[in-house]
Formats: C-alpha cells, sequence, structure tokens
C-alpha cells in the first residue's frame, strides 16, 4: 500500500468517527463534520491528481487503467453527494451519512491500490 | 440557522411539525408520506452506493467477460436494476412511490437470498462474485442487512391506512 492510500486512511477513519460521533451524540452536521468529509475529498483529489503525474511520467498500471480511473472518479464524487444529501435534512441521521464517506474511500482506496499494483 | 439548533435532532423541521430527528409518524392532514427523512436518508444513501456500485461490476462483468458466467452476470445486471429502483423509490414520497419501493426491497431480499443459495451450491454457473453472490460475503453482508432494514423502515412509515 502507497502514501496515498495510508493519507486516505487516516483521514477517512477521522472522518467516519468524527461523524459517527457527532451522530450518536445528535448533533446535526456542522463545520467539523462537513469538513471532515471535505478533508476526505482533498486526499482524494492528492490521489487524483499524483496518479495523473505517475501515469504522464511513464509509470505503468498493473491491472486495468479504466478500472482504477473508475474507481477513483467514483470515489471523489462520493464526499459531494454525502455533503449535499446531509445539508438538505440537518440531523443526525446526516451524520451517519456524512460518516459512510471516511470508510467507504478507505475501502475503495485499498482497492485502487490493488489494481495499480 | 442559529447556533443553538444545531445541536438538536429536531430543529430542522420544526417549522413543519415534524421531529425528524426521531422517529415519531408525521402529524397532521398534509402529512409527508415519505420515506427520505431521519434514519431513511442513511438507508437511502447506503442503497445509492449499491446501486452506484453494483451497476458498475455487473456493467465491467457483463462487457468484459460476460461469456464465463452468463446467468452469474446478468442476475447482477439485474441487482444492479433493483438497487436503482429501490433507491429512487425510497426517495420519493406517495403512495405509489411507497408500493414501488417495498416490491424492490422484497426482490432484494429474495434476490440476494436465491443467488446466495445458488452461488454456494452451483459453483458451475456461478464461478466469481456478484454482489449477491454468497449473501454478499463480498460486501460485509450488506446486502444481506440492507433488505431486512428496509423492510423494517417502510414498514415504520407506511402510508396511514385510513385518512381522515
Amino acid at each position: 500500500m502507497d502514501a496515498y492510500f495510508y493519507i486516505i486512511l487516516v483521514v477517512g477513519l477521522l472522518s467516519t468517527f468524527l461523524c459517527v460521533g457527532a451522530g450518536i451524540l445528535k448533533k446535526a452536521p456542522n463545520d467539523a463534520t462537513i469538513l471532515s468529509v471535505a478533508a476526505v475529498e482533498l486526499s482524494l483529489l492528492v490521489y487524483l491528481v499524483g496518479s495523473i503525474v505517475r501515469v504522464a511520467s511513464g509509470e505503468r498500471i498493473a491491472g486495468e487503467p479504466w478500472e482504477f480511473w473508475g474507481y477513483l472518479v467514483t470515489a471523489l464524487m462520493l464526499p459531494v453527494g454525502a455533503v449535499y444529501w446531509a445539508i438538505l435534512e440537518r440531523t443526525r441521521w446526516s451524520n451517519f451519512v456524512l460518516a459512510a464517506v471516511g470508510v467507504t474511500a478507505l475501502v475503495m482506496a485499498a482497492r485502487m491500490n490493488q489494481i495499480w499494483y | 440557522m442559529s447556533a443553538s439548533q444545531q445541536d438538536t435532532s429536531g430543529s430542522a423541521d420544526a417549522a413543519a411539525g415534524q421531529p425528524s430527528g426521531s422517529l415519531a409518524e408525521p402529524a397532521g392532514p398534509a402529512a409527508e408520506d415519505t420515506r427520505n427523512t431521519g434514519p431513511g436518508r442513511l438507508l437511502i444513501a447506503v442503497y445509492a452506493v449499491f446501486a452506484l456500485s453494483a451497476t458498475a461490476r455487473a456493467g465491467y462483468q457483463i462487457l468484459t467477460k460476460f461469456s464465463e458466467a452468463p446467468l452469474a452476470y446478468l442476475l447482477s445486471a439485474f441487482a444492479a436494476v433493483v438497487y436503482i429502483v429501490a433507491t429512487v423509490s425510497l426517495a420519493k414520497a406517495g403512495r405509489t412511490w411507497f408500493k414501488v419501493s417495498v416490491t424492490a426491497v422484497l426482490v432484494e431480499l429474495i434476490g440476494v437470498l436465491v443467488v446466495g443459495a445458488l452461488s454456494l451450491f452451483d459453483a458451475v454457473n456461478f464461478p466469481h462474485e456478484t454482489v449477491w453472490s454468497l449473501f454478499g460475503r463480498g460486501y460485509g453482508f450488506i446486502p444481506l442487512l440492507l433488505p431486512i432494514l428496509g423492510l423494517i423502515w417502510l414498514y415504520r412509515r407506511r402510508p396511514a391506512a385510513k385518512q381522515a
């Protein structure tokens, strides 16, 4: 597993724990929880840019390239979709929706690493 | 929203008289016949992720290696359609969409049980993993849990049998 995965692992798990905790405490989505999901998005963007640079400088993806990019594009859409869905209704359940982002991004990053190497 | 409103679970819909943070039934003649508030939002979010994931996986399987396991991959595509229908119908209000979502979730439950069993006993036709293979083992058994939670949620939010 490479650095990109570990970044998403840490940021994703922190985000999920934060959002689950906030949900348990019956808080509505606030700056902290939404920003934690934004941080996951940022980590994914870093993964995107890094991957583009690596491919552009000649590195080969061991698995199917379109599978890798497909996962990445999908993963990038999740935080956006979740924040949109959560903001429409500001309840504890929205925080649980946000919580799903971190852990899902982590699983997808693991899969992307598998495809890359 | 003022800061004092941020820490409650019900203030968001206080104006509509509906405590969406709790599981109370909506009140009033203009009652929201919906499944997309409160816990339902998390359910819909998970369904949406599965709809996306199942569609992508089935699409990939059918486009690249359909001949390897045509039955399994067709069922995989069917599962994707069921998830899409479930996601959309849960998010929409009204009696008709309620019926659609009950149908979709029931089909989903039957699907995961049947395909799960087939994948267990018919390795010839089910050589590879699909979303419903082995009762959703490849997805942490969420495909097995999801329709059960879906049915419970639909029961809680079923349209009132009698209107005033």
